[in-house]
């Protein structure tokens, strides 16, 4: 298995003249587990799709394996397990049917694994995908491509429609393919708890650019949110660089920066603010600082 | 290999039982039509039935590619230890052997017949390997002129494409006459019309 099992170089997607990647760049080592955010829309099924090669890029390169994916190999798909957002299962088959062809076309079957998913999962051998819930849909797919053993796991928001059992029970899994060696995992999710609790390296998206790209640490210690009160009313001319958001009221100033450091500190002291405490931020809150339009064209020239 | 192709004649049932229903109806009525003496009438309906064959086998062409299209069926295998050369040639592979399934035992009963009612076999084998490669081919050509218009989410389009190309290859067949240059249109038809289904395959979205 390569060093870096997906390689996304200046990937730009075009849909009916409409741009929705522009000229995406990043690599996922092997062993990581890279959480891929983004609102609605921003892009992250077409990449995930293109890197899978379903989808036919603009432009741009993406290598997943080592192997170019338009041109993967069928031993190269086989080592890669997906579930697709949606879960794009055959609807009219039943599910010992489709698990029956999902065996036949792999390379390699974990079939204890497998049959504990199902136990797990408790999934109805005898009934059409199509009769099943989406939670049911869920599992089924996740099942599958676990199933396989894959050296690279994409997951496309594969907890969309599963219930807080569920949703743990994947996570459970998911960590205990994590910690088979060398195993890599891509997934994408809006639900954020679930990524900063799985995820060791972020990338976010915001209108087809990769505008954060980084370790989750980094991302925690690089955007700050402060709370500064001064003595009188909070000046209209601090400007120091990278400002994601600023909020004032009266006294009080509510400051978002990206690259937090001494320097942009001490220009903060010059104001001479009665006092200055840094305000927590969850994923979620870096998450809706950074896909404010305002904020992406910040971040990505100061390469969060 | 053996799984997709096992997944396009089950997913597909519907076809390989028409298609031999088609190839029996036809074995069982020119065996009727020797038996009764008339078979002058066996060539005629062998025609008309294979017309039908030609019809279905592109109905088939067009199911196939429709189907996958409307159900994301290679949008899920692909996904999976195959590549989509893979999954197209399984698919062309089944509805060869649908083809040759139907178109066999027209040949052997055509044999038979001849063996049965005294006719000098020799005489008449190079003209029965000519009719049935041409048959088999136009099938064949139909099955393409199917695949190529398939992958559509529009129900108009196949259905429109189906009838045009039928027709046409069956005029082709008529006009040509069975025989050695008819062979080669429909072989080069054939080839042209996997190439272009096979680029597209390839290169598109699933």
């Amino acid at each position: 298995m390569p060093e870096t099992p997906i390689v996304v170089e200046n990937l730009v997607k075009y849909y009916d003249g409409r741009c929705v990647l522009d000229g995406i760049s990043l690599q996922v080592p092997r062993g990581c587990i890279y959480g891929l955010l983004g609102r609605n829309g921003s892009g992250k099924t077409t990449m995930i799709r293109i890197l899978l090669g379903l989808e036919p890029p603009t432009r741009g390169r993406t290598l997943v394996l080592g192997e170019e994916s338009m041109r993967l190999s069928a031993g190269a798909h086989g080592r890669v397990g997906y579930v697709a957002e949606g879960h794009n299962l055959i609807q009219s088959y039943r599910v010992q049917r489709l698990i029956g062809l999902c065996k036949g076309l792999s390379l390699k079957w974990n079939d204890d694994f497998f049959g504990r998913l199902v136990e797990t999962f408790r999934l109805p051998m005898d009934r059409r995908v199509r009769e099943l819930s989406a939670g049911m849909r869920a599992q089924l797919n996740l099942a599958l491509a676990m199933a396989i053993d894959p050296e690279l796991l994409i997951l496309d928001d594969p907890t969309l429609g599963l219930d807080t059992v569920a949703r743990r029970q994947f996570l459970e899994l998911a960590i205990d393919v994590i910690q088979q060696q060398g195993r890599t995992i891509l997934f994408s999710s809006h639900i954020l708890g679930d990524v900063e609790r799985i995820a060791d390296r972020v990338g976010v998206l915001v209108a087809g650019k990769i505008v954060i790209d980084c370790t989750l640490e980094e991302l925690k210690d690089r955007i700050r949110k402060l709370r500064v009160i001064f003595p009188e009313r909070a000046p209209e001319d601090l400007y120091i660089t990278e400002i994601i958001r600023q909020q004032s009221q009266g006294r009080e100033m509510v400051l978002t920066v990206a690259n937090w450091n001494p320097q942009k500190q001490a220009i903060l002291e010059t104001f001479k603010p009665e006092s200055c405490t840094e305000v927590p931020m969850t994923l979620e809150d870096i998450f809706i600082e950074c896909t404010r339009p305002a904020s992406a064209a910040i971040l990505q020239e100061s390469e969060v | 290999m053996l799984t997709l192709i096992g997944r396009e004649l089950r997913d597909h049932v519907i076809y390989v039982v028409l298609a031999g229903f088609v190839s029996f109806v036809t074995v069982v009525t020119a065996i009727l039509a020797a038996a009764w003496g008339i078979v002058a009438a066996g060539p005629k309906l062998g025609a008309g039935m294979v017309v039908v064959l030609f019809l279905l086998f592109c109905v088939l062409g067009a199911a196939q590619m429709y189907t996958d299209r409307a159900n994301r069926i290679s949008a899920l295998l692909a996904t999976s230890a195959v590549t989509r050369s893979r999954i197209l040639a399984a698919r062309v592979l089944a509805g060869a052997a649908i083809i040759l399934a139907a178109l066999v035992p027209l040949l052997i009963t055509a044999v038979a017949i001849l063996y049965f009612t005294d006719e000098p076999l020799v005489f008449y084998r190079g003209a029965l390997a000519e009719v049935f490669t041409t048959a088999a081919l136009a099938s064949f050509a139909c099955y393409c002129v199917g695949l190529l218009f398939g992958w559509t989410a529009n129900k108009a389009i196949p259905v429109l494409g189906v009838l045009f190309g039928t027709l046409l290859l069956v005029l082709l067949v008529v006009v040509k006459g069975l025989g050695l240059a008819a062979i080669v249109v429909l072989l080069l038809f054939s080839i042209a019309a996997l190439l272009r289904v096979w680029y597209r395959f390839t290169s598109i979205s699933l």
